[in-house]
């Protein structure tokens, strides 16, 4: 039964690599950007005329950066071709085959990730060794990161699946997305780590899923901590669970709407 | 592979109804605002009371003016739509209720909805589906090799289906949708938008394989050539209601003896007079006939055209769907009974 989706995430897989190229020119966006915070963060270092802030030395915030963009660079946006099928009406078709088509959309969102993030991780590994003269991490930081950003790459499809779907509700899907984007930019820690927000958004942002996107991975890279980890999966896993059961009660929802009122 | 006996139904419906709700619209702000919270319905019936019954390995032509509830029932019948009132059953099963396992006896081909993956070659597709539905590899790969030779596609295997021409790409569907052996298939409008060559083509293909392996056809249409040319049995479909079921070759007997010829001549037209035709447009070079086939053979007005013009463009056409509809109406045909005897 599984067969059949790790296939579709390879073939999504070998059609991003085929496109290879455009992909490495996509790293270019990442290039810049490392650029720019780099500068901004030797500034604010400089500035507090302090090592460390909120427990990262400068090196170390830079690696910490790079690894969350990584992920978040490597993250598929199936949201807008699932919105297209539900707008145009073509999602009811693929009720007519023994295929579970949420299952088959995040087989897609993986693979269309995997070569991605391959790509991005190797940019941002040079360019952070460039930007800041020094290696940070670790053998184990790297495994558990490997596992981590895996984890947070399928919890941002199940959101991305999710958000797709709402467009038999919403007209336009796009500023959810935005919306959830800018979550994983502030409280999920892809600017800053964690520990720089008050203790207060700190103790509120864990609770999230949102951390679990960027800062886990990045930390996890930065700081191993057996743990530190262990929560991090652990917290992931729960995610993936709640999120998975959601999408199949959206999707029991939507085949109800679908074959009752014919979309 | 299991076959039987020619004369089982394989599909039955019984006063099979659906109706839609749609959300009625008001004028203005106001109106709008009322349609948001106490929206007001207004029901389309797309299908009122279907009754027919299909027998394995028959050939049937559904067809109707766009609008006239072809594809709702299409839909109903393959499980993928719930209806409103009334009962169905295909191969024994309840499509709305056994949907899985009914899609793994069934094929289908929507015209409007490609079911390959447009950036990827057809092969790959064939290869989910393969796996969709599986295929063990050794079966897969000699029913593959079978359907490309019939369907002549290797060539388009490894080109991206978007690459692929209207035709090339429905010869690649109806292929992908056979691959699981299907023992119906359902086209929903298979020949829309090609032209009149690839639809030969492509109607020469599904006979070819009802005879080869008896899948029964469940074909939509509203292009009355498609029946003709495929079809023994037809049912006509208009306002969601059966205004006639029967042999083809009565149908064209009744109502589809006539032809129309678009021409475009080179040389001014100096009239034109055989058995059974009449002259139904002239402006210009261009001209307008109708021909009674019953009386003269499209051939041989053709040849009687161009010895005796230059011309410079010709376009033979069925009747439209509306004016046989207008025709059926006006016979007043009884609904014929014997449903799924052919």
């Amino acid at each position: 039964m599984l067969t059949r989706y790790l296939f579709v995430a390879r073939v999504a897989a070998r059609r991003q690599w085929i496109y290879r190229r455009e992909l490495f020119w996509r790293s270019i966006s990442m290039i810049l950007f490392m650029v720019v915070f780099i500068a901004l963060w030797k500034t604010a270092y400089q500035v507090s005329g302090r090592g460390e802030l909120a427990g990262y030395s400068l090196a170390q915030v830079i690696w910490y950066l790079g690894m969350a963009e990584t992920v978040m660079l490597s993250t598929s946006r199936i949201f807008v071709e699932i919105s297209e099928a539900v707008k145009s009406g073509s999602v009811a078709y693929e009720l007519a085959r023994p295929l579970s088509y949420p299952l088959l959309q995040l087989a897609r969102s993986l693979g269309n990730s995997a070569p991605r993030f391959l790509l991005n991780l190797m940019v941002a590994l040079l360019v952070v060794l460039l930007g800041t003269g020094q290696l940070v991490g670790s053998v184990p930081g790297l495994l558990a990161f490997l596992l981590t950003a895996g984890l947070a790459l399928l919890l941002d499809a199940l959101f991305a699946v999710l958000i797709g779907l709402l467009a038999f509700w919403i007209e336009e899907v796009m500023p959810v997305y935005l919306i959830y984007q800018k979550l994983l930019f502030s409280i999920g820690g892809l600017f800053l780590p964690l520990e720089i927000f008050p203790l207060w958004l700190q103790r509120v942002a864990k609770w999230l899923p949102f951390q679990l996107i960027a800062y886990t991975p990045a930390r996890a890279y930065v700081v191993f901590d057996v743990g530190e980890l262990g929560r991090g999966v652990a917290g992931q896993l729960v995610y993936i669970g709640v999120l998975s059961g959601v999408l199949w009660l959206l999707w029991r929802l939507v085949q109800r709407r679908l074959v009752v009122h014919g979309g | 592979m299991p076959r039987q006996g020619a004369n089982l139904t394989i599909i039955k419906v019984d006063n099979l109804t659906k109706t839609f709700r749609a959300v009625q619209k008001r004028p203005g702000v106001r109106g709008s605002l009322q349609s948001l919270f106490k929206p007001e319905y207004q029901a389309i019936h797309a299908v009122r009371g279907l009754d027919f019954e299909v027998a394995t390995g028959e050939r049937l032509a559904f067809i109707g003016p766009n609008g006239a509830g072809k594809s709702t029932t299409i839909k109903m019948l393959v499980g993928i739509l719930h209806p409103t009132g009334g009962k169905a059953e295909v191969l024994g099963r309840v499509p709305w209720r056994e949907r899985a396992p009914l899609a793994y006896q069934i094929g289908t081909v929507f015209g409007q909805k490609s079911q390959l993956w447009y950036h990827l070659p057809a092969a790959d597709s064939f290869e989910l589906l393969a796996r969709i539905y599986d295929l063990d590899s050794e079966e897969y790969v000699a029913r593959l090799h079978y359907l490309v030779e019939i369907f002549d596609i290797a060539e388009y295997l490894h080109v991206p289906v978007r690459k692929l021409s209207l035709g090339q790409r429905m010869r690649c569907e109806i292929a992908a949708s056979l691959l699981h052996s299907p023992r119906i298939l359902f086209l929903d409008e298979p020949t829309i938008g090609l032209d009149v060559v690839v639809k030969q083509r492509i109607r020469d293909l599904i006979l070819e394989l009802n005879e080869r392996e008896g899948v029964t056809i469940f074909l939509t249409s509203h292009d009355a050539g498609d029946v003709e040319v495929l079809c023994k049995r037809a049912m006509v479909i208009n306002h969601g209601e059966i205004i006639y079921d029967g042999k083809v070759s009565d149908l064209r007997r009744n109502y589809l003896q006539t032809k129309t010829v678009s021409l475009k001549l080179a040389v001014p037209w100096e009239g034109f007079s055989a058995q059974g035709v009449r002259l139904l447009k002239q402006r210009g070079y261009g001209v307008k006939l109708e021909v009674d086939t019953a009386q003269t053979s499209i051939e041989q007005v053709i040849a009687q055209l161009l010895a005796r013009y230059r011309i410079a463009d010709i376009t033979v056409d069925d009747p439209p769907m509306e004016e046989i509809i207008a025709q059926i109406y006006l016979a007043q045909t009884p609904l014929s009974e014997e449903g799924g005897a052919c």
